[in-house]
């Protein structure tokens, strides 16, 4: 049986457009999605919230983890295209980030049009704003005031080392959103980490 | 026949949607997009009501100005138009709304975290009068080559003594992006740098928006021995006697009397209502 | 005392009132009817319906109605309403070599097959302003049918490979301008649909202009046909075309001068133009642009505006551009105010300094 989307399409996918907005306004800044839709696994459903916002038959979208039930849901509800491959995903939903493809695969735009760069969900086991001096990384960029620290849990060693790389071809890039459970923070290409 | 919330129809909203948070991803950059005609006409604000329409909910409440003040007939029919389509609360005071939508002045009243600022943007290419080839301005972006704004300026200063150039001053985002502030006088412009607030654009006719995220570094194009400065009066206003605000000058007999008044309404709706108070 | 200027509101409903009452005229005269205006101001309801991208002659005709007459604030309306309905699907291609021919001229050959139709045009009508308009006589019946379908005069001369292929099918999806934002360069099914949409005379001058020696292109009118053709679509899943309708159309083929290059044999080339109901003047004007703008494609020297893609594809929308220069006319007295404190810094500084001249750019000396 299919599950449901969001119950006020209009008013759901607004609300949490907002906080997509501001999450990826104030770079690092943990924040709660107001709404999280029934979503089919792999698919968290903050995930679900967030495709179910910006995607349809215009955006393509890569799955990592190509559940069949997973495919079934987003093209009943959002009408997405399906990528077959990560480098074609204007949305790329990471479900397992310990395996995911290197950062480098996707799209990152091109001078002309940076913004034709993809945009990746990603489902990460925790996402904390620890107090000072309590772990996580701190960043810094457009957005942020002096810095900010965030702890992102479950990614694999690779992956800020990836992303540093990717930081030389500023302004192409990739846009990241984290989510886990309720909770949602963004790092726009411009957030840069800071050593230590 | 009903109109969708918003008027927009929600794939509008959602590629609208998709094209913002690019727009923040990429600060000070111009992100293509597929303007809707609008029922206003281009060059009215078709830009900034997308932008709107794409953020507005029930929960909202919605103030537009433009030259600073309320009751403008263009502000007057977009908040009308928001109003009708949308059913959203509206206000006049810059503190009470959630969204601001602006054509040429930033409120005097310093904006707050939990606000966001849409401008209406007539051109939003800032080398497009020294470079009318969209193909070229666009190359001229990607490889940040904004010489041809520093050779007007200096030209500005070789023949006035000054850079000549009062509203619509250039910008340059993030250390990255030469940018268009839209047409508020240059008074306005600190008001960019490192904003609370996050400050949206949109050009309809020209089908193109941008953002500057808040906390964001935004200077004004300048030179080391001509320093950007922003306009000064002599006078006060004559309603509310602020010194540091945005004066209109109006004259008031057939003898070419002038006064001088602040430019955003509500600002001096209130100093006038606390003097009193 | 001055007051701050209020009640922009109050003077927005008082405007609208008086805009009511001068569209409707002298209520003693009947109001218009949208079937009068349909039938007997179809040319306006077709450029209305062309220009606005849409076909629907009611609704062409209530916005003619509501704007006066006004013919661009009439396509502004129709735009506005399209932008809001659902797209359903997209149709196939029409195929204009199965019209129903109501007018065919060939300006290329004395007589071809089906021959040359003049229909109903104003061409021949030597414009004496008719005093005393009576009821038509009756239309004199043909002597023999029209033939039911007219072979296209190019694909005559494309048999004898005098002028250039295009082969069915190797066109990309087509780009949706009203969806999508233009991107320079443009291809030319892009071109063409902003030159649709384009203002007629907009058009007219920049086509003229390449007659008057801005891109000369030595054009034919190979063709021009006006008539109806079927409307047919191929809904997923019925999985087979069906015809929803037909619509009146006006095509305009150009035949243009070629003399080879790029490794191509010389031929001729091709112009082309479209438009909804009755629109010669403004298929002929678009196809005389769109060959104009293939100058970069056939190799040819681009300095003609009609050439410049970027110049051309910009400025021919009406909404924009009617929009852009009318915004003038909203107050722009922030920016003045910044412009006034200026001057005068400026002026203040030479009256303190008089011997000390600012210095001079270069290109003015």
């Amino acid at each position: 049986m299919m599950l449901a989307a969001f119950a006020q399409p209009v008013f759901d996918s607004q609300r949490t457009f907002r906080e997509l907005l501001q999450a990826m306004a104030r770079p690092a800044l943990p924040r709660t999605l107001p709404i999280v839709p029934p979503a089919p696994a792999p698919i968290a459903p903050a995930a679900m919230a967030i495709l179910l916002t910006l995607c349809d038959s215009a955006t393509s979208v890569w799955l990592q983890q190509p559940d069949e039930e997973a495919m079934r849901h987003l093209r009943f509800h959002a009408g997405v295209k399906l990528a077959q491959r990560p480098e074609e995903a204007d949305f790329a939903l990471i479900s397992d980030p310990g395996s995911m493809p290197a950062l480098d695969v996707f799209a990152r735009g091109d001078l002309r049009y940076p913004e034709r760069s993809a945009s990746l969900i990603i489902q990460v086991a925790a996402i904390q704003s620890p107090a000072a001096g309590k772990g996580g990384s701190q960043f810094a960029g457009p957005g942020i005031r002096d810095t900010a620290t965030l702890h992102v849990e479950g990614l694999h060693a690779d992956f800020w080392p990836q992303r540093a790389a990717l930081a030389e071809q500023l302004p192409l890039g990739i846009d990241l959103y984290f989510v886990a459970a309720q909770q949602l923070a963004c790092l726009p290409r411009t957030t840069r980490r800071l050593e230590g | 026949m009903n109109y969708n919330f918003a008027f927009l129809d929600e794939d509008t909203k959602r590629m609208l949607r998709r094209a913002l948070l690019k727009a923040v991803a990429i600060p000070g950059y111009q992100v293509p997009f597929g303007s809707r005609e609008m029922p206003l006409p281009y060059g009215w604000g078709t830009g900034g009501i997308q932008v709107t329409a794409a953020l507005l909910g029930p929960d909202d409440v919605l103030k537009v100005i433009d030259q600073g003040a309320d009751d403008t007939t263009n502000a007057v029919n977009i908040r009308r138009f928001f109003a009708r389509v949308a059913g959203v609360a509206t206000t006049e005071h810059t503190a009470d709304a959630t969204l601001i939508q602006t054509r040429h002045r930033i409120p005097e009243t310093s904006l707050r975290e939990n606000q966001i600022l849409v401008f209406q943007v007539p051109e939003p290419e800032p080398l497009r009068t020294l470079e009318p080839r969209e193909a070229e301005t666009r190359s001229l972006h990607a490889l940040a080559d904004y010489g041809l704004m520093h050779v007007k300026l200096y030209e500005d200063i070789a023949q006035y003594g000054h850079i000549a150039t009062s509203y619509d001053y250039p910008v340059l985002v993030d250390g990255r992006y030469l940018t268009s502030p839209s047409p508020i006088p240059k008074f306005d412009n600190p008001k960019l740098d490192q904003s609370p607030a996050l400050m949206l654009f949109g050009a309809g006719r020209e089908k193109r928006l941008y953002a500057i995220p808040p906390y964001t570094r935004v200077e004004s194009l300048a030179f080391e021995d001509h320093p950007f400065e922003i306009q000064r009066w002599e006078q006060q206003c004559e309603l509310c006697g602020a010194g540091e605000s945005y004066l209109d000058e109006v004259i008031v007999d057939d003898h070419g009397k002038r006064m001088f008044v602040c430019s955003d309404t509500d600002f001096c709706g209130q100093r006038r209502a606390e003097a009193s108070a | 005392m001055y007051v701050a200027v209020k009640g922009g509101e109050q003077a927005i409903a008082r405007s609208l009132e008086l805009l009511a009452e001068a569209r409707r005229g002298d209520p003693a005269l009947p109001e218009l009817e949208l079937a009068q205006i349909r039938e007997q101001l179809r040319l306006g309801v077709a450029r209305v319906m062309q220009e606005g991208s849409l076909y629907d002659e009611e609704l062409a005709a209530l916005a003619m109605r509501q704007a006066a007459g006004d013919m661009l604030e009439a396509i502004f309306l129709l735009r506005a309403y399209r932008t809001t309905l659902p797209r359903f699907g997209y149709s196939l291609p029409l195929d204009t070599s199965s019209m129903r021919v109501r007018r065919r001229v060939s300006g290329t050959f004395k007589d071809i097959p089906g021959g040359q139709v003049l229909g109903p045009t104003y061409d021949y009508t030597q414009r004496l302003l008719d005093f005393d308009p009576t009821a038509p006589a009756a239309v004199t019946p043909a002597t023999a049918p029209l033939p039911s379908q007219m072979p296209r005069v190019l694909d005559l001369l494309d048999a004898e490979a005098l002028i250039e292929r295009f082969a069915p099918g190797d066109d990309a999806e087509p780009f949706d301008l009203t969806r999508e934002p233009l991107s320079f360069p443009a291809d030319r099914a892009t071109r063409l649909q902003n030159l649709a949409r384009g203002d007629e005379g907009f058009l007219l001058g920049m086509a003229y202009s390449t007659q008057r020696g801005y891109a000369e292109s030595h054009p034919f009118a190979g063709e021009i046909r006006m008539g109806e053709v079927d409307v047919l679509v191929c809904p997923e899943e019925l999985g087979f075309a069906i015809e929803i309708g037909s619509i009146t159309l006006t095509e305009c083929q150009m035949i243009n001068q070629f003399q080879g290059g790029n490794g191509v044999p010389p031929q001729f080339t091709r112009g082309y133009g479209l438009s909804m109901g009755e629109g010669e003047r403004k298929a002929m004007s678009m196809a005389l642009v769109d060959r104009a703008l293939r100058c970069d494609e056939l190799g040819e020297a681009s300095y003609a505006p009609a050439q410049n893609q970027e110049f051309v594809l910009s400025h021919s929308d009406s909404v924009e551009a009617s929009g852009f220069v009318q915004h003038l006319k909203l107050p722009h007295y922030v920016d003045f105010q910044a412009e006034l404190s200026l001057l005068r810094t400026l002026a203040a500084q030479q009256s303190a300094t008089p011997n000390e001249q600012p210095l001079s750019t270069a290109g003015e000396q």
